[in-house]
């Protein structure tokens, strides 16, 4: 048993259907700018005339930023409370409305599936659907992550198809 | 890259260059963005199944993007030198996949790699196209670290507007009405 998980939710104790909610963060010009700076440094994220004249249509966070501050409150809410093993990845990644500065955004994550790994049958796959909003309720990024979580008993036999 | 939508060729490889990963800046990216224990404490670390320290993939990732942002401004300096006007290069719409392969540890070297896949013009903005890159990060043994199927704006440099378009864009412009035609429109 691993010590530092021991307590938490293991892939047994975890539902299909569940939602956490993923509480809400404002962005800051300041946030956006410092996080830009450092991993996306185009004009529209850094200097307020270029995002009016960008597709953006004023200041906005990175995308990348948008994912990283959802991934702090996934975290927070969820990640940090079940053994994660850390993620395999994600799909179908949308940024559908920039977030302006000052917005505020809020969302949930629903766990969409759950299934044991074949290979290492003390792991266990969940994924995620992440639905974030904006302040006005309008969708701003959607994705579908995929998670490692171990199980509190690998010894119980994978059953073909089987999907709790 | 920051070229004209029309001047991209599809399967051009762009080496983006690498970027050395220290314990210090996963450990900070970790804390501010992904608190995950194996991400932010080098001893509880060990007990995972990893058995140490690695950085979030949205840290490797994000590393990655900045590469290539740098490219595009060093693709547009290149264009200007030889007194060529550069394109322009449009947000993201989104990331159709994104693999986590081999964990990024620290002392680790990663190495960045674009391509090109395939384009078409976007039918929702016009005047602009869609690219479709495959990203792809390996370590200093060769190993994968992600495959990322990435999608990006770039700017048509030929696109002339359809009248209807442009009589479109002309109505929005008018008080009230205009609000009311994006709203439909948009």
């Amino acid at each position: 048993m691993n010590p530092v998980t021991a307590s938490r939710r293991h892939y047994e104790d975890l539902a299909v259907g569940e939602i956490v909610d993923l509480g809400a963060t404002t962005v800051s010009k300041e946030m956006i700018v410092t996080f830009a700076s450092e991993f996306d440094p185009f004009p529209f994220h850094l200097d307020e005339a270029a995002a009016k004249a960008s597709l953006l249509g004023g200041l906005a966070s990175s995308g990348w930023q948008t994912a990283a501050l959802t991934l702090r409150m996934l975290g927070d809410r969820f990640l940090n409370t079940i053994a994660s093993m850390g993620g395999l990845g994600f799909s179908d990644l949308k940024w559908k409305e920039p977030v302006m500065v000052g917005d505020t955004i809020s969302g949930t994550a629903a766990i969409a599936s759950l299934r044991r790994s074949r290979h290492h049958p003390e792991r266990g796959i969940v994924t995620i659907d992440l639905d974030i909003r904006n302040q006005h309720g309008e969708p701003v990024m959607t994705m579908r992550l995929a998670n490692l979580v171990e199980l509190r008993d690998p010894s119980v036999p994978l059953i073909e198809g089987e999907n709790p | 890259m920051t070229r004209w939508f029309e001047d991209i060729t599809i399967d051009e490889v762009f080496p983006l260059g690498s970027h050395h990963f220290t314990e210090a800046e996963i450990v900070r990216f970790g804390q501010l963005y992904d608190p995950q224990y194996f991400h932010v404490d080098p001893e509880a670390a060990r007990q995972s199944h990893f058995g140490g320290l690695v950085a979030s993939g949205w840290h490797t990732v994000s590393v990655g993007h900045r590469h290539m942002v740098d490219a595009l401004f060093a693709e547009e300096e290149r264009l200007r030198g030889l007194g060529r006007e550069p394109g322009v290069s449009g947000p993201s719409p989104g990331v159709n996949r994104m693999d986590f392969k081999v964990p990024v540890r620290p002392g680790d070297t990663v190495t960045y790699t674009l391509v090109v896949t395939g384009k078409r013009p976007s039918n929702s903005i016009p005047g602009w196209g869609l690219l479709f890159n495959t990203l792809e990060a390996t370590n200093q043994r060769g190993e994968l670290v992600y495959h990322a199927e990435l999608v990006d704006f770039s700017k048509l440099r030929d696109y002339k507007m359809p009248l209807r378009l442009r009589l479109l864009l002309a109505l929005t412009r008018i008080p009230v009405l205009g609000k009311v035609l994006v709203k439909r429109t948009g």
